[in-house]
């Protein structure tokens, strides 16, 4: 090592100090109902370095939650297993090992952790306030006003307003954000050295996403503490961590400096995961898949797809100064409620194009997608579809018109009948609509559309609860596409997917298009994938339309002070970041 | 259109892995769960048997002596001598013997001053005339005896096939009124909800065995009326639960899914939604079930049940008190063991048929 | 809070109307012609219609239903079919007794329930939550019946601890004499549902993520039981413990009617009995006003510990 002087010293070059935290060779593993082993970790080790983030990516299933729940010992006791090799050192010791006692003097004071959703992970019947005055009077030798003074600048430290009036309030009677600055509070009430941050902003809206990110970097900063960031988004956590781990099926893909991550990922998975999302810049003809970055050839993109409405497009679908109204009841003699969910809209889908809603939630977007499925009632307005207004017909007229315009529901979960085999949920509309002389045919048809979406038709005797989040969703979409429709509603359709299929999906959709001619309405609130996919865009706010045009135009020059607003919410951490050959 | 050369024609395969089949086989599983099921279906088919005739037909046939007690507990009975029906009447017969034709003899009176000396002699010649066959009376049977001598064993199975009959279609007649009632109502919801709401709670505010006892107070006795009588006030707890998840389905996307491809309210109602709740409808069953053979105990019990030419579980209690006074305790005995039997493998099976049916779907 | 309590109020009329509606149609509908009941031996023509006239059921039913309203509206139901005295003053003598015997039987009993149910859920998994569950289902099976039956001939004919059956004027005599045996047997009947039910409670609050966070934040297990858990699943207890109020006045039927305690059970019980219908008609009203009057509290009771229910 060279001193100041620039001569060469013999002196012992010095250790770096000993990471904070230390895990080794990790495995867990659980058992399901029938008594199988299924590993959760497949021998994992990584180092958090004292003073730094440490961020941990991976989809679901991935196993970087039970990493966190397992470094602070919260793994359920029944049907869990550490294999003895396991160890996790904190400072020296280690924590698998600790007694019951030193993990409770650990808990809170050294080790904090935020949970993901912070409206379930308060107690609902005590004060905001109670609740930091106990973390603080348990670890800290404070009295009971000391405490209160304490935890009274701890709100203003993050962020809240009028910290004396949120010390007597409930959680249920703070906002989203509001309640994860609290928890925040809570988790820093006694400056730890180590804060585990488990999904903290997946919960909440984009723009609060931000806020929330930069109030834990900046007190990452403040307090000297390691921070360990537990994220899907790869995208997310390039903007404030240090370092990088990359988590697939219990295992590390790679760890490495962020601004290597970025810019030279070596794993395959992680440039899968870098290039699968959609992005503000680029918009590839096809997005790449994970598989792609599987096989011997090096992936190259294909070219540049071209967007937007063009002059001698057909009107499929428009819709003129729509408003849709809620009302409620209390009791049989209680008040009316009112509240206007979609305020005068008016827009045009043409044959063959996507349109595309954005906004946060409560902006009345899914309102606006039900409406024009006839699911929900309008209140003013028309919506003309091939020259017809919808809203007029009676349910008899609409008959046919109903067959035409399908939905692809957010929650893949929840939109098959759990009860109902493939066969019969894609039997079922071609039964009610008169496609198909009989069973049999019904069948077949059933079948080729199952083989078009990617799924083989040994899935027709299958239930769905035996199929992942994005195979549902393709038998969804399966479903729609039997009855032949024009347009396609897809709410939030992807939204509940990890990025990797995310992509496939997109990508199918994008060709049922290109083959089939089919216009989607496409609504979302990741804007990036709104970009990737649609035409034209429509921005709405509290229920109003607050900007529409041409995708790349919107994007490039927003107009609307809320449009900036969502665009700069969108992490945008890296310039140079990896990007795959371009054909 | 899909690709041009069709694959070979198709037929779904059949899956043996829908919701109700893994349910099924976690009931199998877990061992208490099972074992209740084998022990209630054991209840049945005894209790079909006794209905339809096989068994226990002759329940009321008085086949031993009053109060015979158990053959293997013979000595546990009450110790001193009591004089019973059967004593009496022997010990006139000797006297009878003994004073031959004379019946005033056997009174003890001389012959004129008895006034119905002359009757007596004309009521013997006539009863002469007659011969009746009397089977011996059993001194002891193995599960012992009642007041009047029927046989317990028989006694008890008819008495549990008519509990099981008034419990199971109590049951299954509260069930379907609260069932219809409440899809009804949480499904199209409006005037209709609060026209259903209404009666909701006006059989609500009174309580369950006060209403029971209401109406028991205006119908006559015997196992219709009393299955009617249940059924029309256990139909809430059926009916809130049905309203209750007919409104939280009826918004899912499923439904709204089942909407969009064109499915009328009847088919979205019963095809789609039943299904998924028809797990709850089974431990529902379950429940109500036991609650009602619980409820039949008390009316029977109070003498508002069954007839009296029928006999019941709560019937048979409703001797118990008399019995024990007495000291003999195998009537009662016998009653609560198969009752707590049937009642606990009934709440156990509920208990399992719970934690097998829940769908947690991932 | 005034304007809530009002609209309730005003939600109970139209119930009240329908479980009047509900006991005429039962009564004077499927009930038929009580004048038989009433004349006893004397079956002339005569004497039947001047019964029917004193009962005014020789008027239409709409005509009699508008007396029924009337009744129940100035709580004068008349005078009893079987003992000729005035239904009302009937029911305030044995309204007393039934308080005094539910009201220890739900005290005991909950404070019982709830601490073996908290010692249990804190325990779940274990050994001892098993057993208890399963004994607590055993004793469920057991019909209620036979715990009174045995228990009054073993406790009170066999050993001689406690009187057999019986009450007296004065509440310090039934207290320590008349009283513990019913309240002993009460108890135990109620005890094992209880005790299913309130465990279930706490089992489904220790479910909740915040008991995650307090253990994240390093408190221990009782004090998370204790504090935590304990306050939560109180909710539901003391909204279950107000629902349970109402039953109060009805006593405890088969206690009472076992151990020949003059209270409201054991007067229905005799009605129906009877068929002495204006007891019967007198007591469902008031039990049903009872009842809409303790929901009522139970719901004011419930958005005062659950700060999470606005008062809309």
């Amino acid at each position: 090592m060279k001193t100041d002087t620039g001569l060469e010293s013999d002196i012992v070059t010095p250790q770096p100090p000993p990471p904070l935290l230390s895990v080794r060779n990790l495995r867990v593993s659980f058992h399901d109902e029938h008594g199988h082993c299924v590993p959760a970790l497949k021998g994992i080790s990584f180092d958090i370095p004292a003073g730094r983030t440490v961020a941990l990516v991976g989809e679901s299933g991935s196993g970087k939650s039970v990493t966190a729940m397992a470094i602070t010992r919260l793994l359920p006791a029944h049907g869990c297993q550490i294999d003895a090799g396991s160890e996790i050192l904190f400072a020296g010791r280690n924590l698998l090992t600790a007694s019951r006692r030193e993990l409770r003097q650990l808990r809170g004071a050294d080790i904090a952790m935020v949970f993901q959703d912070p409206m379930t992970s308060l107690n609902p019947v005590y004060t905001v306030g109670e609740q930091i005055i106990e973390t603080l009077m348990l670890h800290t030798r404070v009295g009971r006003k000391a405490a209160y003074q304490r935890a009274v600048a701890l709100l203003k430290e993050v962020g809240l307003p009028t910290p004396d009036l949120k010390m007597s309030s409930y959680p249920h009677q703070l906002s989203g954000g509001q309640q994860q600055r609290v928890m925040i509070a809570m988790a820093i009430a006694c400056e730890p050295k180590l804060l585990i941050a488990d999904e903290p902003t997946t919960a909440l809206d984009v723009t609060i996403q931000q806020q929330i990110l930069q109030l834990l970097a900046s007190l990452q900063k403040k307090h000297g503490m390691a921070v360990l960031f537990i994220s899907h988004d790869l995208e997310l956590v390039g903007q404030f961590a240090d370092e990088v781990v990359v988590m697939h099926h219990g295992t590390i893909r790679e760890h490495a400096p962020v601004r290597q991550i970025f810019e030279a990922p070596q794993d395959v998975y992680t440039k899968a995961l870098l290039c699968c999302r959609p992005h503000l810049s680029r918009r590839p003809a096809r997005l790449p898949v994970i598989k792609d970055f599987l096989g011997e050839a090096s992936y190259c993109e294909p070219p540049q797809r071209q967007r937007g409405y063009l002059p001698d497009d057909e009107v499929i679908l428009e819709v003129q100064n729509l408003s849709v109204e809620y009302h409620s009841r209390h009791g049989w003699f209680g008040k009316k409620h009112c509240c206007q969910a979609v305020q005068d809209v008016s827009f045009k889908l043409m044959r063959g194009r996507t349109l595309g809603i954005v906004g946060e939630s409560g902006s009345g977007k899914t309102t606006l997608g039900m409406t024009l499925m006839r699911l929900q009632a309008a209140s003013a307005g028309r919506v003309l579809f091939a020259g017809h207004d919808m809203l007029a017909m009676s349910p008899r007229q609409l008959g046919d018109y109903k067959r035409r315009i399908q939905i692809v529901f957010q929650n893949p979960y929840a939109s098959l009948n759990p009860r109902f085999s493939v066969a019969q949920i894609l039997t079922e509309p071609m039964l009610l609509h008169g496609i198909g002389r009989d069973r049999a045919e019904r069948l077949q048809l059933a079948g080729n559309w199952l083989e078009r979406v990617g799924l083989s038709h040994q899935a027709l005797g299958k239930y769905p609860h035996e199929f992942s989040g994005g195979q549902r969703q393709r038998i969804a979409i399966a479903r729609c596409l039997t009855m032949h429709p024009d347009i396609l509603i897809c709410d939030e359709s992807v939204s509940a997917l990890d990025v990797s299929v995310q992509a496939q999906v997109l990508n199918l959709l994008q060709e049922l298009q290109d083959e089939l001619g089919l216009s989607y309405l496409f609504i979302s609130h990741d804007l990036a994938v709104v970009k990737h996919l649609s035409d034209q865009v429509l921005v709405m706010q509290h229920g109003r339309c607050v900007e529409q045009g041409d995708a790349d135009t919107l994007y490039a020059k927003p107009q609307h002070p809320y449009t900036r607003q969502l665009l700069e919410a969108i992490p945008q951490s890296w310039p140079h970041n990896f990007k795959p050959q371009v054909a | 259109m899909p690709s041009s050369n069709p694959l070979p024609l198709t037929v779904a395969p059949p899956s043996h892995n829908s919701l109700a089949r893994q349910g099924w086989r976690r009931l199998r599983r877990d061992r208490i769960g099972f074992g209740s099921l084998c022990i209630v279906a054991l209840y049945l088919l005894l209790a079909m048997a006794a209905w339809s005739g096989l068994l226990a037909r002759h329940w009321q046939d008085e086949v031993a002596k009053p109060f015979a007690p158990p053959t293997l507990f013979a000595n546990l009975g009450p110790q001193h001598v009591e004089l019973n029906a059967a004593d009496i009447d022997a010990a006139n017969q000797r006297r009878r013997a003994a004073a031959g034709s004379d019946s005033s003899a056997a009174t003890g009176l001389d012959a004129s001053e008895d006034p119905l000396a002359a009757d007596m002699a004309a009521a013997q010649q006539q009863a002469a005339q007659y011969h009746s066959e009397e089977a011996p009376k059993a001194d002891t049977l193995p599960l012992g005896a009642d007041q009047r001598g029927r046989d317990i064993r028989q006694k008890v199975l008819q008495g549990t096939a008519t509990s099981l009959l008034v419990g199971l279609s109590g049951a299954l007649l509260a069930l379907t009124i609260g069932t219809v009632l409440g899809a009804l109502s949480g499904y199209f919801g409006g005037l209709l909800d609060d026209l259903l709401m209404w009666g909701y709670s006006v059989f609500t505010s009174v309580p369950d065995m006060l209403l029971l006892l209401a109406f028991a107070a205006v119908s006559g006795r015997g196992i219709g009326t009393v299955v009617v009588v249940m059924a029309l006030t256990s139909w809430t707890g059926s009916y809130r639960l049905m309203r209750a998840e007919f409104l939280k389905h009826k918004s899912r996307e499923y439904v709204r899914a089942a909407d969009a491809i064109g499915a009328s309210h009847g088919r979205r109602m019963f095809h789609h939604i039943l299904p998924n709740v028809s797990h709850l409808l089974l431990v529902q069953f379950s429940m109500l079930t036991v609650a009602l053979i619980k409820y039949e105990a008390i009316l029977s019990f109070l003498g508002f049940g069954v007839g009296i030419t029928q006999v019941s579980l709560g019937a048979m209690l409703a001797e118990a008190p008399a019995e024990l006074l007495q000291g003999y305790w195998w009537q009662m005995l016998t009653v609560t063991v198969v009752m707590s039997v049937l009642v606990t493998a009934f709440s156990l099976l509920t208990d399992s048929l719970r934690d097998a049916l829940d769908p947690k779907v991932k | 809070m005034l304007a809530f309590i009002i609209r309730r109020v005003a939600q109970m009329v139209p119930t009240l109307f329908g479980v009047m509606l509900l006991l005429f149609v039962l009564f004077n509908w499927v009930g038929g012609d009580p004048s038989y009941i009433l004349a006893g031996k004397n079956l002339s023509p005569e004497a039947l219609a001047n019964i029917r006239h004193q009962l005014g059921l020789d008027l239409s039913l709409p005509q009699q239903f508008v007396i029924f309203v009337k009744q129940v509206l100035t709580l004068d139901f008349g005078t009893s079919w079987s003992t000729q005295q005035p239904v009302t003053s009937i029911l305030h003598s044995r309204i007393g007794p039934s308080l005094l015997l539910t009201g220890s039987i739900l005290l005991l009993g909950t404070v019982l329930a709830v601490v073996i149910a908290a010692l249990v859920a804190y325990l779940r998994g274990s050994l001892t939550d098993r057993l208890v569950t399963l004994i607590s289902t055993c004793a469920m099976s057991v019909s209620g019946l036979v715990y009174i039956i045995a228990g009054q001939y073993w406790l009170a004919h066999k050993a001689g601890l406690f009187p057999i059956m019986g009450w007296s004027d004065r509440i310090a005599e039934n207290l320590l004499y008349y009283l513990p045996l019913p309240l002993l047997l009460g108890v135990v009947v109620g005890l094992a549902p209880d005790i299913r039910f309130y465990r279930s409670c706490f089992v489904e609050e220790m479910n909740h993520d915040y008991v995650r966070t307090a253990r994240a934040k390093g408190l221990s297990e009782p004090v998370i039981m204790l504090k935590h858990v304990l306050r939560n699943a109180m909710i539901p207890v003391v909204t279950s413990l107000m629902m349970s109020l109402p039953y109060l006045m009805m006593g405890a039927m088969l206690l009472e009617t076992f151990f020949s305690i003059p209270g409201m059970g054991k007067e229905v019980v005799m009605a129906v009995d009877r068929s002495d219908f204006p007891v019967i008609k007198a007591i469902t009203i008031y039990i049903a006003l009872a009842t809409m009057l303790f929901n009522l509290l139970a719901d004011i009771v419930y958005k005062l510990i659950d700060p999470r229910v606005e008062l809309s």
